[in-house]
């Protein structure tokens, strides 16, 4: 996984407990490289999961609800990194629609190893989106979270419903967005 | 998560996470080395790359250049070796209708001239297969020319209706024809080539109309004196050209259907000649489906009008003859081809001419010198010496001697207008072309010998 999900992941947390509260929790979990993030390296995914894990039993916050908000403050990295994106998209949708299609196109140009789940995208009329996630990492919660954040960032209220499928809980899930404003 | 966050930006970072953030900083400009040793080595390798693939390019285009150049050279050759090809096969041809023409004047009982009549109809059609692949050719080569020449257009029009009407009528078929102009319309425009592309379209709609009729109707579009615009429109009541087969009709050696072929013969080059032709003559030939079924063809050329009325008329073919049986006019003709010679003799046999064969210019030169001849017929390729070469011998010869001008009628094969113009520079006073028609070489003989008879 890409050492950026980390750097983010211990910048947000850094955000909120503080340097010696993150230092303390990586402190406590031997990590392969202690705790050591650059956001140009590769990490395990396993290692991302036990952070998310630790953080949680130091805030009492649950993990689905950790990644959730870990979910809405990566996008809001994502629009100050690449504001191109968002800029030409009329709604969330939209932009959602082109994930697969823009946004993963550009990243695979940069880092050809990038290990991407996949996102299908089915139109119900102009004004609803069903979107299905697949991954090999249970990052669902996290994911919704980015839809939030979507749908915020473009100032139209919408209805998220999310189904997960497949047997492996939180790798797959269908989420129906709906404009209601 | 969403607390105040316990930090200070001025307080001391811990060894610990120094150490971290080093460890961190080290690894990430690993990871930079790597990559830029990685992006080296792939720009390398691209650059490489880059020069092999225009070397590559280089060696395809010049190969590319060299067939091209190869290609036109193989078509040129093939052009001229078609050109040759029929050329040399129009030699023999003109022996044989020569012979089939004059075998007719001999007496023949029916079932013989029925036989002869095939004879000369499969002749005719080889010459018009032979003549089609010479007028490719030399489209192909560009050397296609259109003569200017003054001409009755209502006569050439009623002379094409005249040649087809009588076998749509063995077919059962009614033939129309309507002309918007005068009888004694003149115009200056090439009658030759003109005569052809109608005189496709009209066989084309005899041949393909089972029932019904043909109808030819013309018209001469604009009346501006200097310039005017011939439209010719051929329509018959035949089965039409299918709309999926209507872009085929004027590509070369495409006929719109195979079968075609086998029941109506043909090359396939007739309407792409004429489309040429009419393109030449700066009018064009399109297809018109009429709603009610048949076929349309309308060809247009331009026309100039004729400065001034004809006034010295060609003879009819009757008076033609008429001249040649006046006397026994004493003819030289010198052609170095047994089989044309023998063509020769036999076609002006119903004329009492004092007819002198030679083989060649120079024996041409030493007959005609000796003077006397109210005619001469000059092939222009022989070997010794040519028919041009003779006739300026001749020229001279009459000039020092004071001698009257022996008119000459150049016998060509296949000459080009610019050609023509040449010879009648050079002391010719007509020319017919091979194959040699009885009906055009006593016309031609006709004319010159009455204004020379006239002269003297």
């Amino acid at each position: 996984m890409k050492g950026m999900v980390f750097t983010e992941l211990l910048s947000m947390a850094e955000h909120a407990l503080g340097e010696a509260a993150v230092d303390d929790i990586l402190d406590g979990l031997a990590l392969d490289n202690d705790g050591a993030y650059s956001a140009v390296g590769n990490y395990s995914c396993g290692e991302l999961m036990r952070i998310v894990s630790a953080i949680s039993d130091h805030t009492a916050i649950p993990v689905p609800e950790l990644q959730r908000r870990f979910g809405q403050w990566v996008h809001g990295r994502f629009v100050e990194g690449y504001p191109a994106f968002f800029a030409d998209k009329p709604n969330a949708l939209a932009m959602l629609d082109a994930i697969e299609n823009e946004v993963h196109v550009e990243v695979r140009k940069l880092y050809p190893d990038a290990e991407l789940p996949t996102f299908e995208t089915e139109w119900h009329g102009m004004r609803a989106l069903t979107m299905t996630y697949r991954s090999d990492r249970p990052l669902v919660p996290f994911c919704h979270g980015m839809i939030e954040a979507c749908v915020a960032h473009f100032r139209q209220p919408a209805e998220i419903t999310v189904t997960e499928i497949g047997d492996d809980h939180a790798r797959a899930a269908r989420f129906h967005v709906q404009l209601t404003g | 998560m969403d607390g105040d966050p316990p930090r200070s930006d001025t307080a001391p970072v811990s060894r610990r996470r120094y150490l971290r953030e080093r460890r961190a900083r080290e690894e990430a400009e690993s990871l930079l080395d790597q990559k830029s040793r990685e992006l080296f080595v792939a720009n390398a390798a691209l650059r490489e790359q880059a020069a092999t693939l225009e070397d590559q390019v280089r060696a395809r285009t010049a190969e590319l250049t060299r067939a091209t150049a190869a290609a036109e050279r193989a078509n040129a050759a093939k052009t001229a070796f078609l050109a040759m090809i029929s050329h040399e096969i129009r030699t023999p041809l003109n022996g044989v209708l020569g012979m089939a023409e004059a075998l007719n004047d001999t007496g023949l009982e029916l079932a013989q001239k029925d036989m002869l009549d095939v004879m000369t109809a499969s002749g005719q059609a080889l010459l018009s297969i032979v003549n089609d692949i010479l007028d490719l050719t030399k489209i192909e080569a560009e050397q296609m020319e259109i003569e200017e020449i003054a001409f009755n257009l209502h006569e050439l029009l009623e002379g094409v209706c005249r040649l087809h009407a009588l076998k749509a009528e063995e077919k059962g078929l009614s033939f129309e024809r309507s002309f918007e102009f005068g009888s004694d319309r003149r115009v200056v425009s090439d009658p030759t080539r003109m005569r052809q592309v109608i005189s496709n379209l009209v066989s084309n709609a005899v041949k393909f109309t089972l029932r019904g009729s043909v109808r030819l109707e013309a018209r001469v579009l604009s009346s501006a004196e200097a310039c005017a615009r011939l439209e010719v429109r051929v329509s018959d009541t035949g089965p039409g050209v299918p709309a999926d087969k209507r872009d085929r009709l004027f590509q070369p050696f495409s006929q719109t259907d195979a079968s075609i072929t086998r029941r109506h013969g043909g090359t396939g080059l007739g309407l792409w000649i004429a489309r040429r032709i009419c393109a030449l003559m700066a009018g064009d030939l399109v297809f018109d489906s009429p709603p009610d079924g048949g076929a349309v063809f309308v060809a247009s050329f331009r026309l100039v009008a004729a400065d001034a009325p004809e006034t010295t008329g060609l003879l009819g073919p009757r008076e033609a003859e008429a001249v040649l049986r006046a006397r026994p006019w004493r003819v030289l003709a010198a052609e170095d081809n047994r089989t044309n010679r023998l063509v020769l003799h036999h076609l002006l046999k119903p004329y009492p001419l004092e007819l002198t064969m030679v083989g060649n210019g120079a024996e041409a030169v030493a007959e005609g010198r000796g003077g006397g001849f109210d005619l001469m017929l000059m092939d222009v390729n022989m070997p010794v010496m040519g028919g041009l070469e003779a006739v300026a011998l001749i020229r001279a010869h009459e000039a020092e001697t004071g001698r009257a001008r022996c008119p000459v009628i150049a016998l060509t094969a296949n000459a080009m207008t610019h050609q023509v113009e040449e010879y009648l520079r050079r002391g010719i006073d007509g020319h017919v072309a091979k194959p040699v028609k009885r009906e055009v070489l006593v016309q031609r003989m006709a004319d010159l010998l009455r204004a020379g008879g006239a002269a003297g």
